[in-house]
């Protein structure tokens, strides 16, 4: 391992040698009494104001012993360490902390002075609310971290960092509640510490080392834009991740259930948020079978239908040229394609694409006899009831379409079968210890009181049981 | 996975169990003992709840059959007993597969469908079969509340449309039809012999074994229910009613205007029904394991043999599937009780341990 030496020249060198990017610059200045400083930073993601300030201006009068001590006590920053390594000193350059280097001393002083371009803290356009706080996540941990400690002024609140990618170094903060979680987060912690990847951009690559089923479906861990749902969370015994670069901090263990709730559920009457939770279960159901009931009952089932509507649909689907499922399958289709043109397309330009998918594509479609209008209407009211539950959407509109198609191979049975296996799957899937379906499956009387349905606060004095925390009571 | 919990029993054999009986057991007994059809169902359900009872108490031991025979008997006997049993499952498990397939062609579809239809539940039995039954208890704590909404659904649109006077004269097809409404409803009645192979793998709590039975009778209570509801709506006709509980409901008033909308109770009541008949096979791969150990391998290659057997067996019979089951129902009935009933019975020393008898 090479170190830092007395001579300041061959020091910088190999410290340069290290690092040989363009935007690696080195700052030299000389303390009243004859001290030679070097100053070693990242052009971009250093702040250079506050390293004159902090560094530059408190050193012009250093006469001390040529100590890295007696240097850092003189500096004015708060954050402050020494290193001897020459590739730590590499790394801490490279996430924009200044190194200190100086004539005589063999051993470096790290300037906490790191400046990244960060934006504004603003509401997370996915996780919308009417009442409650509007603070999203951004992409600096640092921020995240105290927006998180904002909310928990406890000394129980653990932040402890690991870096994982061989190449990003990318910080990961592991936040619990002390003598709550401390189980899960060592196990959250050994595995982080595995992973051995080069790159982390974005916290979701960490969902897939950190699932006990990688390759699966199914969703298994949390994740949220919003700081008061992950502090809720990591209070109810859950262990949060927030990842530099990410807006999007994970939480585990997860329950499937966390995902039919929202923020705002707290602070609206018990009543009302029980309705909107069994509102989003029933939107969510109707958007996964509801093309696939119906495409089964025109194909194998025609009883299912109401006479009356049987004889509208018969009338609407008469000159239609495809089977019920492949047409079905076309609407599907658009409605897919639409959706992922307008999450990509420039704001203006989404209007238009409204205007494009709903009259020329809808209308102009049903006048052409290519599809039918229940199927349009159909395919709408799927549509709308999948956003209902919108952090499950990637996997809801792959069990759309997987009903679909059994549906219109196999029929209603068919749908009935998928439904059993994937009642099998989830009540068999669990990861760090907690059931994903609980508390329905194992049955948990208690934690129902904030499941799909939700008591008054005062009924919640307990953390649920379903995550498994040591320190259960709450409310006393 | 943990184990099953006492709970988690009670759903299977409170609202689980009572589904299998629902299909073509009521039409068969209407047909041997006419409006006496509960007195044998009521009789086979006493009868049951007995066995029930043992095995519960056999599970307070917390070993497996496995262990609890090669205690008893040795590693040999224990092995021979183990595949006999599973034997038994393995034929057990016909019937049932043929009565939901006929149940699936006829409910599920307007018109008569190709084999294809129902082969797709050979996939998802094998996936089940493969894994080990204590994740079953879990499927038990989303079905109970599944089949109750299912059961209380067509209740509610059948009750009101029975003639409950239909079953008097009480008695009126005597001893005879006593006899041959118990001896014909055999093949349905296993549930104590499907609790055999979960022993050892149940958390025992307090009180389990009157609970367990409670619930088990309270699930037969359910049965009888709806055996009094069928056949007061069918009444002569009710031995021609194949499928009881996907017609009691489809003379609801609301129905013209609604559609078939009890569908959907029938329809959650087949999903509870998918998983209870896969059960004998399982237990049939679960007793194999108990035998012959080496889980990671024997379970899957198993599930897959014997499900793709069925599959083939089920091709061969397609048009001579009534005529199996009135051979199980009819000519094979005695192996029902022998190995529900007795094999429960003779198990019961097996719960004192060796040194104990010493």
């Amino acid at each position: 391992m090479k170190t830092v030496t007395g001579d300041l020249k061959k020091s910088v060198d190999a410290l340069k040698k290290l690092l040989p990017a363009e935007d690696i610059l080195t700052f030299s200045f000389t303390a009243d009494k004859g001290q030679q400083f070097t100053c070693v930073f990242a052009d971009a993601i250093t702040d250079k104001e506050l390293l004159g300030e902090q560094v530059v201006r408190a050193l012009r009068g250093f006469d001390g012993e040529p100590k890295a001590k007696n240097v850092a006590a003189k500096l004015s920053s708060p954050e402050t360490k020494t290193e001897k390594s020459l590739q730590t000193l590499a790394e801490e350059t490279l996430a924009g902390n200044p190194v200190l280097l100086f004539e005589g001393m063999d051993e470096a002083v790290i300037v906490g002075t790191k400046k990244v371009p960060v934006r504004a803290i603003s509401e997370p356009s996915t996780d919308v609310v009417v009442k409650g706080p509007r603070e999203g996540f951004i992409e600096d941990v640092k921020t995240n971290t105290a927006l998180v400690r904002r909310r928990l002024k406890t000394g129980e609140l653990k932040i402890e960092t690991v870096e994982v990618g061989r190449r990003s170094h990318t910080v990961v903060a592991v936040c619990y509640l002390d003598g709550t979680s401390v189980a899960v987060a060592e196990a959250v912690k050994r595995k982080l510490q595995e992973i051995d990847i080069d790159v982390v951009p974005d916290s979701s690559y960490l969902t897939h080392f950190l699932a006990s089923r990688p390759y699966s479906l199914v969703k298994q861990v949390g994740t949220t834009e919003k700081p008061d749902i992950f502090c809720a969370k990591i209070a109810e015994g859950r262990v949060g991740l927030l990842v530099d670069g990410s807006p999007i901090a994970l939480t585990v263990p997860y329950l499937i259930v966390e995902d039919f709730q929202s923020s705002e559920d707290y602070f609206v009457p018990a009543y009302r948020a029980t309705f909107t939770r069994l509102l989003r279960l029933f939107a969510l159901f109707v958007a996964i079978y509801l093309p696939a009931f119906y495409v089964a009952a025109q194909l194998f089932k025609l009883q299912l239908f109401p006479i009356k509507l049987l004889l509208t649909i018969a009338g609407s689907i008469r000159d239609i040229p495809f089977s019920p499922s492949l047409e079905m399958l076309l609407v599907l289709l658009v409605l897919e394609v639409l959706n992922e043109a307008s999450i990509r397309m420039p704001k203006y330009v989404g209007m238009a694409l409204s205007v494009v998918g709903a009259l020329v594509l809808g209308e102009t479609a049903v006048s052409a006899g290519f599809v039918s209008t229940p199927a349009i209407i159909i395919i709408a009211f799927s549509g709308i009831g999948l956003y209902a539950v919108p952090n499950l959407i990637e996997q809801t509109s792959v069990l759309r379409l997987a009903m679909l198609l059994v549906a219109g191979s196999v029929g209603t049975y068919g749908i009935v079968l998928v439904t059993a296996f994937m009642i099998f799957y989830l009540v068999t899937t669990e990861n760090f210890g907690s059931p994903l379906v609980a508390p329905f499956s194992p049955l948990i009387g208690r934690d129902l009181r904030d499941s799909v349905f939700k008591y008054d606060l005062g009924s919640l004095e307990t953390r649920p049981r379903s995550v498994g925390s040591p320190n259960k009571r709450r409310l006393k | 996975m943990k184990k099953i919990s006492a709970r988690q029993l009670y759903f299977f054999l409170a609202c689980v169990a009572p589904v299998g009986k629902l299909v073509a057991m009521p039409s068969q007994l209407a047909a041997a003992a006419g409006n006496d059809l509960l007195f044998p169902a009521f009789c086979q359900y006493v009868l049951q709840s007995l066995a029930v009872c043992a095995v519960l108490w056999l599970a307070t031991k917390e070993r497996t059959l496995g262990e609890l025979l090669e205690n008893t008997f040795g590693k040999v006997v224990s092995k021979i007993l183990l595949t006999l049993l599973s034997g038994f499952f393995l034929f057990a498990a016909l019937f049932p597969l043929l009565e939901q397939k006929l149940f699936v062609q006829s409910a599920f579809y307007d018109t008569l469908p190709s084999l294809a239809g129902f082969a797709p539940f050979f996939l998802f039995s094998a996936y089940l079969c493969a894994k080990p039954l204590s994740s079953f208890g879990r499927a038990w704590d989303i079905l109970g509340p599944i089949a109750i909404a299912g059961f209380f659904g067509v209740i509610l649109l059948s009750a009101g449309e029975a003639d409950y006077a239909a079953l008097l004269p009480l008695g009126a097809h005597g001893a005879k039809g006593f006899w041959a409404g118990l001896s014909q409803i055999c093949a349905w009645f296993f549930d104590a012999a499907l609790l055999l192979p979960l022993i050892g793998n149940i958390q025992p709590e307090r009180g389990m074994i009157w609970k367990g039975t409670l619930f088990y009778a309270l699930g037969g209570c359910a049965v009888l229910f709806f055996l009094a509801v069928f056949f007061g709506i069918f009444q002569e006709t009710a031995a021609g009613q194949l499928f009881a509980f996907s017609k009691t409901s489809k003379y609801f008033s609301g129905i013209t205007v609604l559609g078939r909308i009890d569908y959907l109770f029938i329809y959650a009541l087949a999903l509870v029904m998918a998983f209870y008949v896969a059960m004998p096979l399982q237990a049939c791969v679960e007793l194999a394991v108990q035998a012959y150990g080496n889980r990671r391998v024997l379970a899957p290659v198993l599930s897959v043999v014997l499900n793709g057997l069925f599959l083939l067996l089920l091709l061969l019979i397609d048009y001579r599937a009534g005529e199996v089951g009135d051979t199980v129902t009819k000519t094979l009935f005695f192996l029902f009780p022998a190995f529900a009933l007795a094999v429960p019975a003779l198990c019961l020393p097996l719960r004192r341990d060796r040194r104990e008898r010493a």
